[in-house]
């Protein structure tokens, strides 16, 4: 693989290797909280929060770790900061740390973070891998946005809690509920692979 | 050096440090997410029980509580319990408030729940569900008024009213208020709520 430009390891986080559209990782938050706008935001933004902290820990200590004990480190140190993180929204947005729920300490698993420790942060420099986790925590953040907005705006009329449909709309009740998360995602993802198709045939 | 002897060494390390890390957060946001906590308590009594100035907890155990809720002059001008009960998917965490005799329900209002939205999650409205909820007669268990009316006025005094589409949710919280409705009683009776300051 060339060498990439700083510039493109930033930017394949937001269409070529977008977390959720493109690799399919962290698709339990993805749906699970993308019932309203503001808790999409939320999550996006506590998910970046760890994962860009993680890459730059794990980034910077990757050859002190002997192999062996790589991902129970990593995991140690992703869940010391969701912890924080968690910790930290319980107490100056507890609202917002409610409606999440156990979604915030689940980030623990969520693979675009280890995923990102063990196929980027642990081979890259610390400068590399902080650009790589602002790419992909700006195309997750994208990525749940979307997809938090359709499901707000169909299911309820409203975006971020204004009222954005007029008064003859008459909410899509399943857009909130699960079957509404997995219905816009799976339209979603063909959406973004009929993108990449046409994309690709025009290249080649 | 030994590979055993550094894997140790290095898990321990990450280990403590994030320990160190986590302690330190710990005792920045603690005292902050007990007051949220007690502020929200705090405005729960204020709404079910108007009028109050000062509260006491009489009874405290994990999943019910019974507040006496006082004026400015300390006179005990009304109860707010809160409870806890499963509804139709998660718990739900609800507070009500009565009046000194227990008698009256003043009013409810929904802490938390998960129940589905647009359907359930109806119990937290006030005009889908909690206005049926004010002003209700609770010497006698109260009832569930089925299928749903439209205006208070068609409920008898110890009637509430159920949300069309979601008859579960509405039962869970009569169930949760009728069940913790006795356990204050018997307690009153008992005289372990104290006497009428």
């Amino acid at each position: 693989m060339a060498a990439k430009s700083i510039g493109q390891e930033y930017v394949k986080g937001l269409w070529a290797e977008n977390p959720v559209f493109r690799q399919l990782l962290g698709m339990c938050p993805t749906l699970a909280v993308t019932n309203a706008v503001i808790n999409g935001i939320a999550m996006g933004l506590a998910t970046s929060f760890v994962l860009i902290l993680s890459s730059l820990v794990v980034s910077s200590i990757k050859k002190l770790i002997p192999n062996q004990v790589r991902i129970a480190s990593y995991i140690v140190i992703i869940a010391t900061f969701v912890t924080i993180a968690d910790r930290f929204m319980a107490a100056f947005f507890p609202p917002i740390s409610k409606a999440l729920g156990p979604y915030v300490p689940l980030i623990v698993v969520n693979c675009i973070i280890l995923g990102r420790q063990e196929a980027f942060a642990s081979k890259n420099s610390v400068g590399r891998s902080l650009v790589d986790a602002l790419g992909m925590s700006t195309g997750f953040i994208l990525a749940l946005l979307l997809l938090s907005s359709i499901r707000e705006i169909l299911g309820a009329g409203t975006f971020l809690g204004h009222q954005v449909l007029g008064e003859w709309f008459k909410p899509w009740i399943i857009m909130i509920l699960p079957a509404g998360a997995f219905i816009t995602l799976g339209i979603l993802l063909g959406l973004a692979l009929l993108i990449e198709m046409k994309t690709q045939r025009r290249r080649a | 050096m030994n590979l055993y002897a550094k894997m140790i060494i290095v898990l321990t390390l990450v280990g403590l440090i994030s320990g160190g890390c986590l302690s330190v957060v710990d005792l920045l946001t603690r005292e902050r997410i007990e007051l949220n906590r007690q502020k929200e308590i705090e405005e729960a009594i204020g709404k079910v029980v108007p009028g109050t100035k000062n509260y006491t907890a009489a009874v405290e155990e994990k999943d019910f509580t019974v507040y006496k809720a006082k004026d400015e002059q300390e006179n005990l001008i009304g109860y707010a319990i809160y409870a806890k009960g499963t509804g139709f998917q998660d718990i739900i965490t609800l507070m009500f408030g009565t009046d000194p005799d227990l008698n009256l329900i003043n009013s409810l209002t929904i802490l938390e729940q998960k129940e589905t939205p647009g359907l359930g999650a109806k119990i937290t409205n006030r005009e889908e569900f909690l206005r049926f909820w004010e002003d209700r007669e609770c010497g006698q268990k109260l009832t569930l008024r089925k299928p749903a009316v439209e205006t208070k006025e068609e409920l008898s005094p110890s009637e509430v009213n159920t949300i069309t589409g979601a008859t579960i949710s509405s039962q869970k919280v009569l169930d949760i208020v009728n069940l913790s409705l006795e356990q204050v009683k018997s307690l009153k009776n008992e005289g372990k709520l104290g006497g009428e300051e």
